[in-house]
């Protein structure tokens, strides 16, 4: 009887919560969350098998080298880059911590603004340019990001994504050595953001990198610290083709987008 | 005096009926607003209803390895060198304090999404914290898993206790007041056999548990999971697979939107959407993350065990050979196919065992009943919507647990574990 009441009780109360679900609700509470999905009838569907089989698909003629550069990343990020990370974030209070990566968030606007006007994205170019201005006068040299409180997202474009949005095949997908997934036209747009970076030479910063090795070794490590991907987080032994897969489709809907 | 005897009768049935006192929470004063139980399994807690965590900076952790089995070096490819040892993660406090255990569920990683908030909670709560890997994840079958098959849960929960001892052995200078365990998922019930384990063992003498959605029956659960890519999706024909379907949902989205800004609100602004996804669609979704668990547990415990279903024996594997065809064959086996192909022949060899029946029986909770149903330091939490259960499963932990147990009414699976209702409660049973 007491069980009868408590699921009565039981009903009731969801019976007042629940509007969408016209669940039938089990004696024990159970609200039976499958019941009203519609299944393929005889439970072969191999859906799942065809679209990951599909996603596998990635044009990687240089597989074998990419895996063991995947490899080397993967040692060198334990040995050597998050030992550093560690060190930094250990050593450097929180706000200066924040301070070095607006700063080169902020130098990194440069090819993004001149990437956004060469894919003709006006209101993107107009919005990065008032970044830039912002944040190198008012954010002190960009140490500071006043221009994202001011309803001003940082919005990243890179050569990769122009020559993209151009049409320009992705290529066969790259591992790159200490830097990770990449394929060869993006690797081609590293290469010319990097010219850019420097022929513009804003805040003199590209041109005082060359006589202090240093400015460089601490942009790396301010980099590794603030991208949140880890070797081995999708513990999988299949991360080499899942992290590929992500790749590309991020890739994709950057330059969509 | 029919009064005092109807009286009586009342309280006699009160008395009576309090082990079928489960506390459940009503949906109106429980005021999570996620009724749909796929979209809170995948998206969680809205933001601004989760508790207050520390931030990362404030926490003393780091990630320590042991190596508890030396042999696995010499028995895997040379592509497994990251786990040959395990990994683990701590955070300590600066003085005495009580230590958790977190078990995640199939597959996890011990620093996986939920398991680093139960850190944080806990840890802002000052506690010790300790976070395991799953024993069905890649990194534990490998470093630490006696016989590398998964869903024993008693060897399971035996690897997890001789880790615990290992863990306990590396950190000498920790100030321990008392033992917790938790786990959650797969972990919740692999964290009532350690429990059970640790009666008898008298390591750790858990001073509580907490069981976070556990699987009553295991078979009725991966059943569920496996069957839930069986859903019928609408938008998917010749030309678009579901992942192609889901990307295009997603770039349209962000196209409307302006900008790519990937962060925990946007899901729900996602939902309100004209992309809205159907709960087909999130089944889906939600079937497809553990069909790539099914696929890592079936390839590891078949490379390990040189079964030769998956990778063939003695084929060389060194950093630079490609994985996937494995990956291909593996993914076409769900945890169904995991159990019939690879867990019941190992059990069959090395238990004796008998009939799949027999298999559900001791692996699920019901082998745990009378531990349950005395053992006053376990409390299950449960969502009332929660997908790996089935018919039944509620009343046995009703039945088992009484007034331990608690009943949210939504949530999905694991999906109102940073409602701050729950988070109060989960620490609300440490404390007590």
């Amino acid at each position: 009887m007491a069980k009868r009441f408590t699921a009565l009780l039981c009903t009731c109360l969801l019976a007042s919560g629940l509007v969408q679900a016209e669940h039938q609700v089990d004696d024990d509470g159970f609200t039976q969350p499958l019941q009203h999905l519609q299944f393929n009838p005889r439970l072969d569907q191999r859906e799942f098998e065809r679209s990951t089989l599909g996603a596998l698909n990635v044009y990687d003629p240089l597989e074998s080298w990419n895996r063991r550069v995947y490899h080397f990343n993967y040692r060198f990020d334990q040995w050597v880059f998050l030992p550093l990370v560690d060190g930094y974030r250990y050593v450097t209070p929180t706000l200066v911590q924040h301070g070095v990566s607006n700063f080169f968030s902020n130098l990194g606007d440069v090819p993004s603004l001149l990437n956004s006007l060469l894919q003709f994205k006006g209101k993107r170019s107009l919005q990065t340019s008032a970044r830039l201005l912002f944040n190198t006068t008012l954010g002190v040299a960009g140490l500071w990001d006043p221009a994202s409180r001011m309803g001003l997202p940082k919005q990243k474009e890179d050569f990769g994504q122009t020559l993209g949005v151009y049409g320009v095949p992705a290529g066969p997908y790259l591992m790159l050595p200490l830097l990770g997934p990449a394929n060869l036209r993006d690797t081609g747009g590293l290469v010319v953001d990097f010219g850019v970076e420097s022929q513009v030479n804003l805040l003199n910063v590209a041109e005082a990198s060359g006589n202090h090795p240093e400015i460089t070794a601490l942009k790396m490590v301010d980099q590794r610290a603030i991208t949140d991907f880890r070797y081995g987080q999708l513990n999988s032994p299949f991360e080499y083709e899942k992290l590929r897969y992500a790749y590309s489709e991020a890739r994709k809907l950057q330059i969509a987008e | 005096m029919p009064l005092l005897h109807r009286l009586a009768a009342a309280f006699g049935g009160l008395v009576l009926c309090v082990p079928l006192w489960a506390a459940d929470i009503d949906a109106r004063s429980y005021g999570y607003p996620l009724s749909n139980p796929f979209e809170a399994t995948i998206a969680t807690t809205p933001p601004n209803l989760r508790p207050a965590l520390p931030a990362d900076a404030d926490i003393e952790q780091a990630d320590y390895q042991i190596k508890l089995r030396p042999e696995r070096e010499f028995e895997v490819p040379e592509n497994f060198w990251p786990v040959t040892k395990l990994r683990y993660r701590l955070a300590q406090q600066k003085g005495q304090a009580p230590l958790i255990f977190i078990i995640p569920g199939t597959g996890g990683h011990y620093a996986n999404s939920t398991s680093e908030y139960l850190k944080k909670l806990f840890y802002g709560a000052g506690y010790h914290v300790v976070q395991l890997s799953s024993p069905s994840s890649y990194d534990f079958m490998t470093a630490a898993s006696r016989f590398a098959t998964p869903g024993f849960t008693s060897d399971d929960a035996d690897d997890l206790y001789r880790v615990m001892h290992a863990v306990r052995a590396q950190h000498p200078k920790l100030a321990i007041s008392a033992f917790h365990l938790t786990g959650y998922s797969l972990g919740a019930l692999q964290a009532a056999f350690v429990s059970h384990l640790d009666e008898t063992r008298r390591g750790f003498n858990f001073k509580r548990v907490l069981l976070l959605n556990p699987p009553v029956n295991l078979y009725t659960s991966i059943s569920n999971l496996d069957r839930l890519v069986q859903t019928r999706v609408e938008g998917i024909d010749d030309t678009t697979t579901f992942y192609e379907l889901m990307l295009g949902k997603l770039t349209r989205y962000f196209q409307r939107k302006g900008h790519i800004d990937l962060n925990d609100a946007m899901l729900y602004d996602f939902q309100q959407s004209k992309e809205q996804l159907s709960d087909e669609q999130m089944a889906m979704l939600i079937g497809a993350v553990f069909r790539f668990a099914a696929a890592d547990i079936a390839f590891t415990s078949d490379l390990i065990n040189r079964r030769g279903l998956i990778t063939p024996v003695g084929i060389p594997i060194g950093e630079g050979t490609s994985l996937t065809p494995f990956f291909k064959r593996a993914l076409q086996c769900d945890f169904d196919c995991y159990i019939t192909e690879q867990l019941i022949p190992m059990w069959r060899a090395r238990y004796n065992g008998g009939s799949l029946n027999q298999l559900i029986n001791q692996v699920s909770l019901y082998a745990l009943e009378d531990y349950l149903r005395n053992s006053s330091k376990v409390a299950v939490m449960h969502n009332a919507d929660d997908v790996i259960l089935g018919r039944g499963d509620l009343g046995f932990l009703r039945r088992t647990l009484g007034e331990r147990l608690t009943v949210y009414p939504h949530g999905g699976h694991l999906g109102n574990l940073n409602y701050r209702v729950n988070s109060d409660a989960m620490l609300e049973f440490f404390r007590g």
